[in-house]
């Protein structure tokens, strides 16, 4: 078992940074806001770990702590900028923003590494995966309170009806900006602790390709709850070194799966799983129902013959024969 | 103690007892250092590289050089009795799955050596892990900084900067007074060149640099960029770029009215330059291998790849994967051991020696490859060799 | 300087002749087609390997790839884009949807192309046709890049003058204002759907040939970097405005073609970024769009 430990340990470092990545993306989406900000967070994240330990002699702990305040600012900043936009506009918007800090990746010369990018980057504190195992554990108790209880159900309200939501008293544009911060905090997190594992970083690893990844684990592992997410960082991590047995072909197999999953299930497979799961009860309580039901009318036939009986009797005792009893 | 009591008992020490020979057997595996003459009968190495991806023309053609440098080894007896097998992982052009391949690697005791990968990004990620792990590993290409980093990392493949030359060489003597660069700042090599190495020879190569254009590398179109270049006339052009972008921008030179030299890079070859036609002829670049180039163990090198390969020429990162098999191989022999360790020490004499490789005689700066490259140049429909230095560098 | 005016506009014409079948199909029926690119490249590389075995001309080989386009992209959309939008909830998570699965879609063909290539770049080396250079006032075009100029602007104007004023134009028009209430009209949003996809993989393939002779070759990636180019464009012109497109295009090209000529070139990618960014900031219906009403 430890075998397997050591020698997939990247795949298995990998599995909660893209986690990370991917809630940073989720957590806007289930806001209703259609932001891809998380990635650029990734980007900076990393980039801004790797620079501040190459550059600043900065440790791993004090690095990341600094890289998510900066990304929770800009995150609140870039909310600001954004406010007036929504939808597809939003996206884009957002897609720019990545793309950036992508450019500004490949020219920043040496400070970022042009187009090598940066490596060596290694800490005297080496971080591995029960720190990571810590941070996810931390970051997916508070998702789970955000999708509980009042919380949860605020929650859904600004993203299925924002007008509702702020008629009835919330208010809508805190719980806006409030995502781009927490975009910030996840993104970053999930970039400065992959640097600090992977020990190198180029402008090809941050970007659109992010994008993809984080938008393809949201849509088959399912965008309601964290656990989709995690489910699809699990399939799309440990994907690719299923397919290489396929060899040559493995990229046209993981299109393929990402269209049938797009077109076929819209939920994910945590919509699939709920889905059945309410089809079951619904099933079981259409019968429960069912009976009750039946068990009303039968009670109802008896009562109705019970009255008509009670009505006879009525009818026959006060037949007109005069005479008093 | 009845006689099925004793019965037990004698096959349970029977089967201690083996079980004791197998472990002190399984010792002498991938552990410590082994006794001269005491090999394996097979030392397991694995290639991390792209036979997919963006890089796969590269990878798979490094890979034709390893398979076929494989079979010489196992079918010459080099070892003896002892054969190299060779595990292939596909890193698809994607870092983070070249460096899960790595680690795979070095996890498993049973694996001798790595052959790395091309890609100077997946390499930089990799090098601090093999060498914390103590997996001797030799890269191809791979040619930035942070690759060969310490006593187990080794380059098969010399940078770009120390062949260049050749080509300002070549520059000075046409007489080439002033030229104009367009470069492909996105890979690390070519920027290298256009940033350092050419504006630094201007001084000893007697040339003066008239403009200096960097392009990134999803750039397709260069007629801006070659418009430009034309307007200043100069006497030479030289441009840095890979695949596609040769045949573009020499086309884009030819018609924005420029008809002089041009200087270019080894990713101008394997017939990247055909799509231009005619346009494309004229264009000269320094390699460090060449199918044409006639050291002796580099033609013996070109007739077995064509042998095996149905008469088809080898490219450079064929040649470079060869040697670095081969180098695999002596380390093993000089040490008599196949050890990580007894790799290492076997590598460290093979770099101080040099040897007599596909790419020619090859020596080595610390662990970094050098040899003597060779200038060719494409005619408009064929790679030919323009000169070949004979003083080793 | 006049010699950057003209490298310009081919360079915009390129763009245009990519981006118009993304236009369209955005500004009328709201399919955002990631997969636009990889059928762009896709169906010069179809030409280019009939071209390795039999020798054609520059208009066979346009006609080929733009068949080649068409019938792609209208597979895709009774495949793919039809489906999803059937069973989507609402619009926007099928415009999710659609995104997502025209990425998934998109990766096919370049990794169909990456395998037989081995992504190395490919052309039209057996065609018929060979370049020319004019020369005029001290300025070059090459042949090809008046083809190109002559290409996109018969195509604009074209595709202008059928949506505005065809009845075919009028029903997808109405499309892209209210879906519901055009089908209540009578017009068949189905057929119109898979007719403007279709036209829509046409002018990718038509592109992609073009560009291909331009270039002298083109690799598996050659889709990707025009895509996010296409999205600045249409933004910065206006979703459903071909002028708007033709517009966003030349703007684009010039940038690109100044900021090069004037800066490293490091930073002509960032040209296309900061267009959209710029422009969804401080108008985001873009120079000819209209104010979008979502409804809620």
């Amino acid at each position: 078992m430890s075998d397997f430990y050591f020698s997939n340990i990247v795949l298995i470092q990998s599995t909660f940074t893209v986690l990370l990545l991917a809630l940073s993306i989720q957590i806007q989406f289930r806001m209703g806001v259609f932001s891809f900000a998380g990635a650029a967070f990734y980007g900076m994240g990393s980039y801004g770990v790797a620079i501040l330990v190459l550059h600043y002699d900065f440790g791993a702990f004090s690095a990341l702590a600094t890289i998510v305040v900066i990304c929770a600012v800009i995150g609140y900043l870039l909310s600001l900028v954004v406010q007036r936009l929504n939808g597809l506009y939003l996206a884009m918007a957002t897609v720019a923003f990545v793309m950036i800090v992508t450019v500004v990746a490949h020219n920043g010369g040496a400070l970022t590494g042009g187009s090598v990018g940066l490596f060596g980057v290694l800490t005297p504190v080496e971080i591995s995966v029960p720190h990571l195992l810590a941070v996810c554990a931390v970051v997916v108790a508070a998702m789970i309170a955000s999708e509980r209880g009042a919380m949860g159900r605020r929650i859904e309200a600004v993203r299925e009806d924002p007008e509702l939501a702020s008629a009835m008293g919330i208010n809508v544009a805190r719980y806006r900006k409030m995502s781009f911060v927490l975009s910030g905090v996840l993104g970053a997190l999930g970039g400065g602790l992959n640097i600090l594992m992977m020990t190198a970083i180029a402008p090809e690893n941050i970007g659109f390709p992010l994008i993809v990844l984080a938008l393809t684990i949201i849509i088959v592992g399912g965008s309601r709850s964290w656990i989709g997410v995690l489910i699809g960082a699990l399939i799309f991590t440990w994907l690719p070194v299923v397919l290489e047995q396929v060899g040559t072909y493995q990229s046209i197999v993981y299109g393929v799966i990402v269209a049938i999953a797009a077109i076929f299930m819209p939920g994910g497979i945590t919509g699939i799983v709920t889905d059945l799961y309410r089809r079951r009860s619904a099933r079981s309580n259409a019968d429960a129902l069912e009976s009750e039901q039946r068990l009303e009318a039968r009670a109802a036939e008896e009562d109705a013959a019970e009255a008509a009986e009670l009505q006879a009797e009525l009818a026959s005792s006060t037949t007109p024969s005069g005479g008093s009893r | 103690m009845s006689r099925v009591d004793r019965g037990c008992r004698v096959r349970i020490l029977a089967a201690i007892g083996a079980a004791a020979l197998v472990l002190a057997g399984c010792g002498s595996g991938g552990g410590g250092s082994l006794a001269d003459g005491d090999l394996p009968d097979q030392v397991k190495v694995v290639s991390v590289t792209d036979q997919t991806g963006t890089t796969a023309y590269v990878g798979s053609s490094q890979l034709k050089g390893i398979d076929l440098a494989i079979d010489e080894i196992n079918s010459q007896d080099y070892l003896g009795d002892t054969e190299f097998v060779l595990e292939k992982r596909d890193s698809a052009s994607d870092t983070q799955t070249a460096v899960s391949q790595a680690t795979e690697a070095l996890t498993d005791r049973n694996v001798s050596a790595l052959l790395g990968p091309v890609l100077s990004a997946h390499a930089v990620a990799i090098a601090p892990l093999v060498e914390r792990a103590k997996l001797p590993t030799v890269f191809t290409q791979s040619g930035s900084e942070g690759v060969v980093i310490g006593d187990y990392t080794y380059r098969a493949t010399a940078p770009m900067e120390t062949y260049f030359v050749k080509a300002l060489e070549r520059l000075r003597d046409q007489g080439a007074r002033t030229v104009s660069v367009l470069y492909n700042a996105g890979n690390v090599t070519l920027a290298g060149l256009g940033e350092h190495t050419i504006p630094e020879g201007q001084d000893e190569y007697g040339y003066k640099v008239l403009s200096n254009t960097a392009v990134q590398a999803s750039t397709q179109d260069f007629s801006t960029t070659a418009t430009r270049i034309a307007g200043e006339n100069p006497d030479a052009v030289i441009v840095l770029l890979v695949g596609a972008g040769n045949s573009t921008a020499m086309s884009q030179l030819r018609q924005a009215g420029y008809t002089g030299p041009v200087v270019g890079n080894p990713a101008a070859g394997a017939g990247n330059l055909a799509p231009a036609g005619a346009a494309g002829a004229g264009m000269y670049w320094a390699t460090d291998f060449s199918f044409h180039q006639t050291a002796p163990s580099s033609e013996a090198f070109v007739e077995s790849y064509r042998a095996k390969y149905n008469g088809e020429n080898p490219l450079n990162y064929a040649a470079e994967g060869y040697d670095a098999t081969w180098m695999l191989a002596h380390a093993v022999k000089n040490s008599g051991g196949s050890s990580r360790e007894d790799i290492q020490r076997g590598l460290a004499q093979v770099v101080s020696e040099g040897f007599d490789g596909a790419l020619g005689p090859v020596t080595f700066e610390g662990n970094d490859m050098r040899v003597e490259g060779v200038l060719v140049e494409w005619t408009g429909s064929e790679e030919v060799l323009v000169e070949e230095s004979d003083v080793a560098e | 300087m006049s010699q950057l005016v003209i490298d310009a506009l081919v360079l915009g014409s390129i763009y245009l002749l990519f981006c118009l079948g993304m236009s369209i199909s955005w500004g009328t029926i709201d399919i955002l087609n990631f997969a636009h690119g990889g059928i762009f490249m896709f169906s010069a590389f179809v030409a280019s390997q009939i071209v390795s075995h039999v020798e054609l001309g520059l208009v066979a080989i346009c006609v080929i790839s733009a068949v080649v386009g068409a019938v792609v992209s209208a597979a895709i959309d009774v495949l793919a884009f039809q489906p999803i939008l059937r069973r989507a909830k609402n619009q926007r998570t099928a415009e999710l949807q659609i995104l997502i699965g025209g990425i998934g879609i998109g990766t096919i063909p370049v990794a169909i192309v990456q395998f037989y290539t081995l992504s190395e770049p490919f052309g039209f080396l057996r065609s018929t046709y060979e370049t020319t250079v004019h020369s005029f006032g001290g300025m070059r075009l090459s042949s090809t890049g008046l083809v190109v100029l002559g290409c996109a602007l018969v195509l604009t104007v074209s595709i202008a003058y059928w949506l505005k004023n065809t009845s075919h134009g009028l029903a997808l028009r109405a499309i892209g204002v209210d879906p519901e209430t055009a089908e209540l009209m009578g017009v068949k949003r189905r057929q119109l759907s898979l007719l403007t996809m279709g036209i829509s993989g046409g002018l990718a393939g038509l592109a992609g040939a073009l560009l291909t002779f331009n270039l002298g070759a083109i690799t598996a990636e050659s889709g990707e970097t025009l895509l996010i180019k296409a999205f600045a464009i249409i933004i910065l012109g206006g979703v459903g405005s071909t002028g708007g497109a033709a517009l966003g295009a030349m703007i684009l090209a010039f940038s690109e073609v100044l900021v090069l000529r004037y800066t490293g070139g490091g930073w002509v990618d960032a040209v296309g970024f900061g267009l959209i960014l710029v422009v969804l900031l401080l108008r985001p219906q873009g120079i000819f769009g209209k104010k979008e009403v979502r409804r809620v």
